[in-house]
């Protein structure tokens, strides 16, 4: 028998960012190889899945069983209709594989487009995956994350993007890992770009950082937004803003948390003058901890709370800088 | 220029939500309205076809005894048309069979655009848009802020993590709303009274040739877990300030 008919491979899709994968890709392959180890679920090879240009496929030296670096003129730059078609010819390969994704902007523009290709299952903005009685069970939210779905990955191909932070991202390096090169048919971009974006690697991505600092109206002037700004890099964090922020034009709609805006998951989480409205709740409630600065005592945001100050964030947030950067 | 518009009949932000049967049912209480990023897709194609840049302005939905607000809100925003695919078939309908359903039905009605929401509120998938358009063979830009008609393509702006950026593609395409493309307008009463004598044509999945993909039932529903009641830290900034540091370093061991 043939490895993929004795069990299913799991394909793990490593994005490039800034020269290296994003961590949202590193964190799959990690549980890919947990769920490999475990054995329970029959996980028989792991495959990391990268196009030239993404990043350096040595790093991902003794994370995967394989590396598949997909080659070709038109993958670099990314775009779309290049990756989709690089994509769909490996994925044709293997007619019961469980490809993940990290969610981002590229997520959800290839994994469409692809289910409509293979015929398979797509499903976004999960956040579990594990084996339970020898099958895998993908976790995801439904109803704007008032509740959570198990879905049961049964035949066929399984696309599923997860959300960054949903894994513990530490498992040993420590596999003989094959590094294959497939050129594949070039898919030229129907879509041309006018004007790249800034590229500033020097920020960190509001969706994928460990420590996520916002404000809400309690800061009552734009001018002290930058407040957020000395917390969050003395935890090399990233700020982000309420709805109410960004309506009243203090920010931009690039970084709101909310259902309007990004969905965050952080390690760490900090609400300062935030009310906590069911809006705002359902960008941040898988947070691991969360602390909440208001003065009102009975704001809706202390009922999502791990630790709560009453109090003006205007005296609390340089109070808690000074305390971090004083001890760290 | 013909526009349709793919919109969503989504739970209200505020409904009650409960799981019963041991897991297996999900009971969301059935306060619907139209999908938060479609009524931007909406309001964009309407002051498109004011401008004078398109003749038409079509809505269209698909579910299970759902659609109808959408379709009518839509209306009453000022679309010329609405058409609802009305089937017991689409009650747990994988996204593809959606998106089928909305491919088959404006490749019937015709288009030169199609606009729709980034996600919808409930879901969050933004699957059915980008699949609408692989389906008919047309490139799809999600996400978009700025959109500005030209000779045979359209120039658009969206975000990304590192700034904006500009594409230009061709049209046909799908192009999908995020939040600041548009304010959506506040529909008049006349509007509103208008929509609501309108018989909205409803469409079954056969009519349109339509091959549902199996079904995606999840297996168990679980609400979120319960958070541990708040600790609420006293004293004044500097004290309270040094606590939190001091119970986030040594009992959550996140610092």
């Amino acid at each position: 028998m043939s490895l993929a008919e004795r069990g299913r491979r799991i394909w793990v899709y490593c994005e490039g960012e800034g020269g290296g994968y994003r961590s949202a890709s590193l964190e799959l392959l990690a549980q890919a190889r947990r769920l490999a180890a475990e054995g329970d679920a029959e996980v028989v090879e792991v495959v990391a899945i990268t196009a030239e240009g993404d990043g350096d496929s040595e790093t991902l030296q003794g994370r995967a069983h394989r590396v598949l670096v997909l080659t070709g003129a038109e993958l670099v730059p990314y775009t779309a209709d290049s990756l989709v078609a690089a994509l769909s010819a490996a994925a044709e390969e293997d007619e019961q594989g469980l490809f993940l994704f990290p969610e981002g902007m590229r997520a959800r523009e290839v994994l469409p487009r692809l289910a409509v290709r293979t015929g398979g299952r797509a499903v976004m903005n999960a956040v579990k995956l594990l084996a339970e009685d020898g099958e895998l069970v993908v976790t995801r939210p439904v109803v704007g994350g008032r509740a959570y779905a198990e879905l049961l990955v049964d035949e066929g191909p399984w696309l599923v993007a997860f959300r960054p932070n949903s894994f513990n991202p530490d498992f040993p390096a420590d596999l003989e890992t094959e590094v294959q090169s497939v050129e594949t048919d070039g898919a030229s971009s129907r879509i041309e770009v006018l004007e790249g974006a800034g590229g500033d690697v020097g920020v960190v991505d509001l969706a994928e950082a460990q420590v996520v600092v916002t404000g809400g109206r309690g800061m009552k002037d734009p001018g002290n937004l930058q407040l957020l700004e000395g917390l969050a890099d003395a935890l090399n964090g990233a700020v982000g803003v309420s709805r109410a922020v960004v309506d009243a034009g203090w920010a931009e709609h690039a970084i709101q948390v909310g259902k309007s805006g990004k969905t965050v998951s952080p390690t760490l989480y900090f609400a300062f003058g935030i009310s906590g409205a069911i809006h705002h709740i359902m960008g941040m409630d898988t947070a691991k901890v969360v602390v909440a600065v208001n003065t009102d005592p009975s704001a809706p945001i202390f009922e999502y709370a791990d630790y709560g100050i009453v109090g003006d964030a205007l005296e609390v947030l340089p109070a808690l800088t000074e305390a971090i950067g004083g001890n760290g | 220029m013909k526009i349709a518009v793919l919109v969503k009949e989504v739970p209200d932000l505020e409904v009650k939500v409960g799981v019963s049967d041991g897991g297996t049912e999900l009971e969301v209480e059935d306060r619907n309205v139209l999908n938060f990023f479609d009524e931007l897709a909406v309001e964009e194609a309407v002051r498109i076809r004011e401008s004078g840049l398109a003749a038409e302005v079509y809505c269209v939905s698909a579910g299970d005894g759902r659609g109808n607000e959408a379709a009518r809100r839509g209306l009453a925003m000022g679309a010329d048309s609405a058409f609802l695919v009305d089937d017991a078939v689409l009650a747990n309908a994988d996204p593809l069979t959606i998106a089928r359903t909305l491919a088959a039905l404006v490749e019937r009605e015709g288009y030169d655009l199609v606009l729709a929401g980034k996600q919808s509120t409930d879901d969050e998938s933004g699957l059915v848009a980008a699949m609408v358009a692989e389906l008919l063979g047309i490139p799809c830009v999600a996400g978009v802020v700025e959109l500005e008609l030209e000779e045979g393509s359209a120039r658009v702006v969206r975000e990304q993590p590192d700034g904006k950026e500009t594409l230009r593609v061709p049209l046909p395409a799908v192009l999908t709303a995020e939040k600041g493309l548009n304010t959506p307008r506040v529909p008049q009463v006349m509007g509103v009274m208008k929509a609501m004598k309108v018989q909205v044509p409803t469409v079954e999945l056969e009519e349109l040739g339509v091959e549902a993909a199996p079904e995606l039932r999840p297996r168990a529903y679980h609400l979120p877990p319960e958070r541990p009641p708040v600790k609420m830290l006293e004293g004044e900034p500097a004290e309270a300030a040094a606590e939190l540091v001091r119970r986030l370093r040594e009992e959550a061991g996140v610092l």
